[in-house]
């Protein structure tokens, strides 16, 4: 028994460094890429360039099912975004409520025959609506398909090479569309680009547009916002170097449409359908050999709405590993397959033993540690400085995500906003980080029982329904 | 030494990273505080100076003392700001004179700097500041690896007439991605007289993979000059080519223009037939009304849109035709022409775009 223990440690402890060298190889990543891309962002002369008429057409993809409390201010900001080739294809997937029925009334919808082939298949289509007010919007009403089906449905009715996958909740900022066409004007050889995901809770959002960003008072969603910064600024920003993400974010990501079209377009059984297409684009680009980059820019925002309750964060974290589990299985031949190159044997090793196993590995920790204690044999002193090294190190990664936010875009700009950041990657590490790792168990446990359930979440929507300009979403 | 030692280590170096983290991040903000109060009156200095400058009421000497007490990326905002607001030939006055100030020897040093931001600098400057001497220094940056400078520097075109600049610029312009492309052919649409000659030249190469992207920047030239040049290449074997071919010829209402159009309004690539009834009604030659109303019936429904659309530019007419095929009994023509009867005008105008 000793023996077990002494060895499972030595292994966890291994696991332990290992993982965290390579969380440090992404800070270190992380610096030259957020020094480009903020002189990248700031050059005037960019923001010209991409003002000018020939800028790649793009179509906004954008699922709606019951989005009737939203959907109409969501597609009024989208429409106002600042870009001048573009459209809007709202997806509305077997609706239960009148999302169709307020789309219709407020944008003079008008059935027009289908003119394009279904390239994807989907849920039948039930009619296809154009604009007389706004003519970049096309409205597809079809039967309930799921998130991947209605963004293939929209693929289909797309008419332009680049698509951006949007959510009907998220907020896009005026320039984001913009400035994720920036590496497209570099020449490079995209095949998607990501952007930043930012926490909307507690911001001040008028017309559809955060207004004021501000960092949440209350525990769960501040600790998210120090979630987010570090997910997106660091370590998304490290992966560019070490061979692109293997993760865009479904609520705001751009595509190049027949790369898409090749892979099949989203897969409908999938759980999280944006890592999903992502590996499988990384897999069909490498296996073809076709020159390829992927990379994530943070200066393209756009917001969201994150759970504030325990329950829904829990089916959120549990749904997401899910996905996690099942992608990783699902592309189990890529592992350390040198025919995919750093994403076979970087990406896809960091994400099954460092992301997907880490609470399998964390939770072992902690009964080996609690074993040791009843038995005597764990030294409390070493226990004690392991647990004080690693929540160290967490805090250590959390905060350097605040440097960098400090260092470059600086969207909170409050000393009491500043201060919360400090305060809640400090405390993420003190029962919160705890609380995602059993969540995250739990979806062993989920995939065991082969259940694909999705988690629902009540959003309270971002503006006042009174006829006020704006307000705060937490009051 | 033990595993506890090496904990303890690690644990140690972690609070003095954590503190010095917490302290950087102070420290930014009280830097970039402290900063902002003490550049901001220099910025205010300077543009009091460029003010006055530009009224006459203050000699360039002044202008010049306040842009070296500037950061230089904070100085090259400002010269890029104050060049669209001041006359040109005032203007080449400030240019002449920061030929020889010691202030802007040293960006234009850096033309040849190993950093891609530094070079991006010098030809931002350039690009408001260059005289005829920079030329060789401007074509380095042209021909630079990173886009950010060979954007930036291709704007010196706006202030600086050189055939060596333009040339090197229009052979570059469509091998470039669309986007940068389009902002090469708005610099080059300064140099008219000069880019046309070429045109008339480059456009004669019919087997260049880049000709589509030449005729497209011909057609926004909207040059008589290149009209002939341009007719003949709606016979061009590649669709795209004559997609932008029959773009060009949309401008200029002349009967060869409108024969091509017309054997375009039936060739075998849909987007052709598309361009070419859009090209018909931006002419809007009566004489060619039966033409654009028998591509209500094409089998492509973008045909028929840009048919409908065609047709509203004809006027009265035009509108007639619409209210005919609203009403008759092929399904095609009448939905789009109630399609395009309904559209408001803000609509028709997106669609025109």
């Amino acid at each position: 028994m000793r023996e077990l223990i002494h060895v499972s440690d030595q292994g966890i402890l291994v696991y332990f460094l290992a993982l965290n060298s390579f969380y440090a190889v992404l800070m270190i990543l992380s610096i030259p890429e957020i020094w480009e891309q903020t002189r990248l962002a700031d050059d005037d002369d960019f923001q010209r360039i991409m003002q000018s008429d020939a800028l790649p057409p793009i179509t906004l993809l954008v699922p709606a099912y019951n989005e009737s409390a939203t959907v109409v201010a969501s597609v009024t900001a989208l429409l106002t975004l600042e870009y001048r080739n573009f459209e809007v294809i709202v997806v509305n997937d077997g609706s239960r409520d009148d999302t169709l029925d307020r789309l219709r009334a407020a944008f003079d919808l008008f059935e027009a025959p289908r003119t394009y082939p279904e390239t994807i298949p989907t849920r039948p289509l039930r009619a296809l609506y154009r604009s007389r007010a706004r003519t970049r919007l096309l409205v597809v009403d079809k039967e309930n398909g799921g998130k991947a089906d209605s963004l293939n449905a929209a693929i289909n009715a797309s008419r332009f090479p680049l698509v951006i996958a949007v959510d009907a909740d998220t907020l896009i900022e005026p320039d984001a569309m913009l400035r994720l066409t920036r590496p497209f004007l570099l020449g490079r050889h995209i095949a998607a680009v990501g952007g930043t995901v930012r926490v909307a809770n507690s911001c001040t959002v008028e017309h559809g547009r955060v207004t004021d960003a501000r960092v949440p008072r209350r525990f769960l969603p501040g600790v998210q916002v120090v979630e987010y910064l570090r997910a997106f600024l660091f370590g998304r920003l490290g992966w560019n170097r070490l061979g692109g993400n293997l993760i865009i974010s479904g609520a705001f990501g751009l595509f190049r449409k027949d790369y898409l079209l090749a892979i099949g377009g989203y897969r409908t059984e999938s759980v999280v359908e944006d890592m999903d297409v992502v590996v499988r684009l990384h897999r069909h680009l490498l296996r073809h050999r076709i020159p390829y980059e992927m990379p994530f820019i943070p200066d393209p925002v756009a917001w969201t709405e994150v759970p504030e309750v325990g329950r829904f964060l829990a089916r959120q974290r549990e749904r997401w590993h899910r996905g996690l589990l099942s992608a990783m299985w699902q592309y189990k031949g890529m592992l350390f397959n040198p025919r995919y190159g750093r994403v076979g044997l970087i990406g896809v090793p960091f994400y099954t033993f460092g992301e997907a196993l880490a609470p399998l590995v964390e939770v072992l920790g902690y009964v080996i540690t609690v074993v040791g204690f009843a038995l005597g044999i764990v030294n409390v002193q070493f226990a004690l400085l392991f647990v004080l090294v690693a929540w160290g190190y967490g805090m250590l990664l959390s905060i350097w995500a605040v440097v960098l936010e400090e260092v470059s875009f600086r969207r909170y700009g409050r000393v009491g906003d500043l201060a919360r950041l400090l305060l809640f990657a400090t405390l993420e590490n003190f029962g919160y980080r705890q609380r995602t790792v059993w969540w995250r168990l739990k979806a062993f446990l989920t995939v065991w029982q082969q259940r694909q359930v999705w988690g629902e979440m009540t959003r309270k929507g971002f503006e006042a329904a009174k006829g006020q300009t704006g307000r705060r979403v937490d009051g | 030494m033990t595993g506890r030692h090496f904990l303890t280590v690690v644990a140690l170096v972690q609070g003095v990273l954590l503190a010095a983290l917490i302290v950087l991040i102070i420290l930014n903000r009280w830097f970039r505080l402290r900063r902002r109060a003490q550049v901001h009156p220099r910025v205010i200095q300077l543009n009091d100076a460029m003010q006055r400058w530009a009224l006459g009421t203050a000699d360039v000497a002044s202008v010049l003392l306040r842009l070296a007490r500037l950061p230089v990326p904070l100085a090259v905002d400002a010269l890029v700001m104050w060049s669209v607001r001041v006359p040109g030939d005032r203007w080449r006055k400030l240019a002449t004179a920061l030929r020889y100030h010691w202030w802007a020897r040293l960006v234009r040093a850096n033309s040849d700097s190993a950093r891609w931001w530094q070079r991006l600098q010098t030809a931002r400057f350039l690009a408001v500041a260059a005289t005829p001497e920079d030329t060789p220094r401007v074509l380095r940056l042209l021909r630079d690896p990173h886009p950010a400078v060979h954007i930036a520097a291709v704007a010196t075109l706006e202030r600086v007439e050189s055939a060596a600049l333009t040339t090197v610029a229009l052979e570059r312009l469509p091998r470039l991605a669309a986007t940068v492309s389009a902002y090469y052919a708005g610099m080059l649409r300064r140099s008219r007289p000069l880019v046309v000659q070429l045109l008339l030249k480059m456009l004669r190469r019919t087997d260049d993979p880049a000709l589509p992207r030449l005729v497209e920047f011909a057609a926004r030239l909207n040059e008589p000059a290149l009209r002939e040049r341009l007719t003949a290449l709606t016979g061009h074997p590649d669709p795209e080519v004559r997609v932008q071919a029959a773009r060009a010829i949309g401008s200029f209402p002349h009967t060869d223009s409108i024969a091509a159009l017309t054997r375009l309004a039936a060739d075998p690539a849909w987007p052709v037939r598309a361009q070419a009834v859009r090209s018909l009604g931006m002419i809007a030659d009566p004489a060619t009304l039966p033409l654009v109303r028998d591509a209500l019936h094409d089998p492509e429904w973008w045909v028929r849109l840009r048919a409908g659309l065609a047709l509203t530019r004809f006027g009265a007419p035009g509108r007639k035709l619409l209210l005919e095929a609203e009403v008759g009994g092929a399904a095609g023509p009448r939905d789009m022409a109630r399609l395009v009867l309904g559209l408001s005008t803000q609509a028709l105008a997106e669609y025109a775009a």
